[in-house]
């Protein structure tokens, strides 16, 4: 069993605490000038996404999480699962509901995505930075109105619906950030 | 005074520090003039309080016993390398040399020195850094407390608005964040109070119980201590103030006499905390020498049972510790007062090259 000790810790170490993997947030050495020293962490529970605090005594060993972040493909999804593909080994993995939470609504075939894996499998999806995904329905757009007052809602090809410009109109490209799902721009050829 | 440069958002310190090349100083010149002016300040402020500057030995042949306090360890090696060599210590603090001066007659002195503590790294430590210290001969520590106020009000009210000092013992302190009596407290009722803070499984129920004590007053105490609330819950509104903490419990006396204080043996030791962290700590100084020496056993035997090395005690200083005066003495590290003074996120904004460029 791998374990990291306390003056290991940094941000962005994984390690299992109460049984679920976590992510190191912030460490703070906390040693008075006379007294025992601790290391006080803020953690990221890289299942549930919770952050909270925990104290440990400094000198102590925490057991490390086996977990990698590795990029692979987005194939499709089965009605259930998600599929990606390893690009060099075409090595396939199925990931659940749990592990894709809202980012499938970026989720484009093809595009090449993060997939945190615990254990080897699939804890989490982050979808690129940014992504083009074309407008299936939105209201009829406003020729010449280019002003960017105002807005309306579109549907995009994934089922995520974003608020865009008046002048959008269906079956356009879109670029998207994923990271607050706001529409940036129309796609540039 | 030059205009002192407020880092408020601990992001863009991040950020500065990691965009920076090693071979540059962390600190910006700013901060590298702060720290010239405010060690000009300080010597001024005791040359007029005539309290003399004095330089004592930064190796030493022995070094402190306190089990969390270790010491970074050298070799001296004669030139001839005919005889064996001989190992030495950096000192954690001139305390110990400090004292042989005042037991010989020196009257009150200060220094301004470079200590070295092993594995102190973090945001408000590095393992060398600047320590200032001094004795006032003839004083009791509830004098030298206001001394101490005094120097950090000249040299913070330029930089900083303050409220005004405060003065609360240990017991006060753990009644009014946690409602218990910390000299008391039985041991059942002391693990509640720990695992209500959210601290259970952080020690061993059966370890000392000022290790529970430290562990929340490092947690629940100190971060509110030397912070006055501003009205609302408007975070802009709070105010740092210097917050002096005395009486500590009798078993945390290290180097300080004890003393009764409402029916309790304390301690007659204090430490003072601006905006939740930790600035100094002061004793009325201990002058029995087969207590020093028993407490030093003590110590010694506690880093025994931990796993740790012993260390040979200073027969030099136990020789002097029974000729002291009455005396009181604090030990302030410079570097965190440049913190407050400038705002400053991380110790790393304070120091030229500090440990991870040196």
């Amino acid at each position: 069993m791998a374990t990291y000790s306390t003056n290991e810790f940094r941000s962005g170490l994984k390690l299992m605490i109460d049984g679920d993997p976590c992510s190191i947030v912030d460490n703070e050495v906390v040693k008075p000038g006379k007294g025992q020293a601790f290391n006080r962490i803020k953690i990221r529970n890289l299942k549930t996404g919770r952050v909270v605090e925990r104290t440990y005594k400094s000198g102590e060993s925490v057991e490390a999480a086996d977990v990698m972040d590795t990029d692979l493909q987005y194939l499709y999804n089965d009605g259930e699962q998600w599929h990606f593909m390893h690009p060099e080994t075409f090595e396939q993995m199925a990931a659940d509901k749990t592990a894709v939470g809202d980012a499938k609504l970026w989720l484009k075939e093809q595009d090449m995505c993060t997939v945190t894996l615990w254990n080897g499998n699939p804890l989490a999806v982050t979808p690129p930075n940014f992504v083009v995904l074309s407008v299936t329905d939105t209201d009829p757009g406003l020729k010449g109105d280019t002003s960017g007052g105002g807005g309306k809602p579109a549907t995009l090809e994934t089922g995520a619906v974003v608020q865009v410009p008046l002048f959008i109109a269906i079956g356009e490209d879109l670029k998207i950030d994923t990271r607050n799902g706001k529409y940036v721009s129309r796609a540039k050829d | 005074m030059f205009p002192v440069p407020r880092i408020n958002d601990s992001r863009d310190v991040a950020c500065n520090v990691a965009t920076l090349k090693s071979w540059q100083p962390s600190a910006s010149f700013e901060l590298i003039k702060l720290r010239a002016d405010t060690l000009k300040q300080i010597r001024s402020f005791f040359d007029k309080n005539q309290v003399l500057e004095v330089d004592t030995p930064t190796l030493s042949s022995a070094s402190v016993p306190d089990p969390f306090i270790e010491s970074f360890q050298t070799r001296y090696i004669p030139l001839t390398q005919t005889m064996q060599t001989e190992q030495y210590y950096l000192h954690t603090s001139p305390e110990f040399a400090m004292k042989r001066l005042l037991a010989s007659g020196s009257g009150s002195i200060y220094q301004i020195s470079k200590v070295f503590r092993q594995g102190e790294s973090g945001r408000r430590h590095n393992p060398e850094f600047t320590l200032l210290e001094w004795y006032r001969d003839g004083w009791d520590h509830h004098q030298l407390m206001l001394e101490v106020s005094q120097l950090f009000t000249l040299l913070l009210s330029p930089c900083v608005e303050l409220a005004a000092p405060q003065f609360i013992t240990y017991e006060q302190a753990f009644q009014a964040v946690l409602g218990i009596n910390p000299h008391t407290v039985d041991k059942t009722d002391l693990l509640a109070c720990v695992a209500k803070a959210g601290l259970a499984n952080v020690l061993d129920d059966n370890e000392h119980r000022d290790r529970f004590l430290e562990l929340l007053f490092s947690h629940t105490i100190e971060p509110s201590l030397g912070k006055k609330r501003g009205k609302k819950r408007d975070k802009t509104n709070n105010m740092p103030g210097i917050c002096f903490l005395y009486h500590y419990p009798a078993s945390q006396a290290s180097l300080a006499k004890t003393g009764m204080h409402n029916g309790q043996l304390i301690a007659q030791r204090f430490e003072v905390f601006i905006d939740g962290m930790e600035l100094g700590n002061g004793f009325y100084e201990l002058n029995d020498a087969g207590e020093q020496r028993a407490r030093f056993e003590a110590d010694n035997h506690s880093r025994k049972l931990m796993g740790n090395n012993e260390v040979p005690l200073d027969e030099n200083f136990l020789q002097a510790v029974g000729h002291l005066p009455e005396c009181a003495g604090v030990a302030i590290g410079i570097e965190r007062l440049l913190m407050v003074m400038s705002q400053s996120q991380h110790i790393n904004d304070v120091i030229a090259f500090p440990f991870e460029r040196a």
